[in-house]
């Protein structure tokens, strides 16, 4: 297992963000769903070993990330895109993700080749030594999935990683997800149900800081057809069903 | 014309993509990363004063903090206190607040107090240089005593701390323990410019002036500022990890 999570709770002063989650997952495309404010951005970034939980017992790539020699070690094999990427914009498209390739610690001689290998994966050859404050928007989303890419991690982890795409960049990111998940434990924080339904093997659905669900992306289907869910596809139905049921048992 | 086919073009044009877009680190970058132990740390010296923001608010301050020890010169409070006082400065202009890419730098192996470091060496070196090139250029003008002060008194000084805490740093591969040593080294020069700026009576030496500038009674309330603060440091690194009860 890449991911172990047990208890684990994240607490902001009186706000409790992560609320006693546990959790494991091997190789694969892992969809995590869930209303704004669920706690998956919080979960990603305990995850990315950033934020330290409150309490629990949290196991990456086999290593204790509260150790700083086991931390180190996890993010060698990292790779993140968080949320809202901060860039810089004096720092070519090359220049950019080959920074963070030496900050992830990766042998030097290897980086060229790694770096292009990114560059070439999300599409961005044209523009791979174009400044960075001239690129789109979606662009810009597509840097970030190749710096997060660019070390070829065990364990990937993108928030809102479509945010920004056009319908055919999404199609080739979908793909490019799929392929990934072959070897490398994939975790995607996301709005779009759709990109659950072609991309992921499993979905957990977060409510109030909680895990409300954890099954495949048929199961969710399942669960729209059997339940109340509005939505106009099926995954939406599955979605919007579940969520009413952990709020009606919140409440 | 086609390739054979146990030619993997997609990993031939990777190759030479490589090749065409490859950067070659310069002599001082290659040096850095010899000298650092680490290619990561040598890149995110050499993009410290690319990040213009972030350049101009630790620029700023760290020049500020120049000037105010300038007015305060013959405190040794004000120059035990005004390092920390930089490094808040620098580390906020480096840190989430300012730095764009600060979530994403924390996330990656390189850690973000050694990272943090060399930014703190290249803010000082080179307001050091440009505090050299002030003093040379205001020779003979009224101006003259107040950059010498500023360069030779705090900027050179302070880039020869930062020098060391970053040396000791790497040496030990512990960011809090490199700062220990600067710390220390900081208070060292604090202190022995204190001894030397202390007129000698008849038969006492420099030696006898700085042992009264440790024992000054001026100096306990900065020697309970700096224990309370290497306390704060002891204790959050021996701190029990959450998560792992």
């Amino acid at each position: 297992m890449n991911i172990e999570l047990s208890d684990i709770t994240r607490k902001f002063g009186r706000t409790v963000a992560v609320d006693g989650v546990s959790l494991d997952a091997g190789p694969g495309v892992l969809g995590l769903l869930g209303p704004n404010g669920a706690g998956k951005t919080s979960l990603l970034r305990m995850l990315a070993t950033i934020l330290p939980p409150s309490s629990g017992q949290l196991v990456l790539l086999g290593r204790d990330p509260a150790k700083p020699g086991g931390r180190r070690e996890i993010r060698r094999g990292l790779g993140y895109l968080p949320q809202n990427l901060g860039y810089y914009p004096s720092f070519t498209v090359v220049e950019f993700i080959e920074y963070f390739a030496l900050l992830k610690e990766m042998p030097p001689h290897l980086v060229p080749k790694a770096v292009a290998a990114a560059v070439e994966k999300v599409d961005l050859g044209p523009k791979a030594r174009a400044k960075l404050r001239t690129l789109s928007g979606g662009m810009l989303r597509r840097v970030g999935i190749a710096q997060a890419i660019v070390n070829e991690p065990e364990l990937l982890l993108l928030d809102e990683p479509t945010a920004g795409l056009d319908p055919e960049q999404r199609v080739a990111f979908r793909a490019l997800m799929r392929d990934l998940g072959q070897t490398a434990t994939v975790v995607v924080s996301t709005h779009l149900v759709e990109d659950v339904g072609a991309a992921c093997s499993e979905v957990a659905m977060m409510a109030s800081g909680k895990i409300v669900f954890r099954g495949t992306p048929r199961e969710l289907t399942a669960r729209g057809e059997a339940g109340q869910g509005v939505g106009d596809a099926p995954l939406e139905r599955g979605y919007s069903a579940i969520l009413a049921a952990a709020r009606t048992a919140a409440s | 014309m086609t390739a054979p086919d146990d030619v993997d073009l997609d990993r031939v044009w990777t190759g030479v993509a490589a090749e065409v877009w490859r950067r070659h680190p310069g002599r001082l970058e290659r040096t850095a990363a010899k000298l650092l132990k680490s290619p990561g740390l040598a890149r995110a010296l050499l993009t410290t004063q690319s990040l213009l923001f972030p350049w101009l608010i630790a620029s700023t301050v760290v020049l500020a903090i120049g000037a105010l020890t300038q007015v305060a010169a013959d405190q040794p409070l004000v120059w035990l206190l005004t390092p920390a006082v930089a490094a808040i400065g620098i580390a906020y202009a480096y840190g989430p607040g300012v730095d764009p890419a600060w979530e994403l730098a924390s996330s990656c192996a390189v850690s973000d107090r050694m990272v943090l470091l060399t930014r703190a060496v290249v803010v000082f070196a080179v307001n050091a240089l440009l505090g050299l090139a002030a003093s040379a250029a205001t020779l003979g003008t009224r101006a003259e005593a107040h950059t010498a002060q500023l360069t030779f008194a705090w900027l050179l000084p302070m880039t020869a701390v930062c020098a060391l805490t970053l040396a000791a740093a790497v040496a030990v591969r512990s960011a809090v323990a490199g700062a220990g040593a600067g710390v220390a080294a900081w208070i060292l020069f604090v202190l022995a410019r204190s001894a030397l700026a202390t007129p000698q009576g008849p038969g006492q030496s420099a030696a006898v002036n700085l042992a009264a500038a440790v024992t000054d009674p001026n100096l306990y309330l900065p020697y309970l500022a700096v224990a309370a603060c290497c306390a704060a440091v002891v204790y959050y690194v021996t701190r029990p990890q959450r998560g792992t009860q």
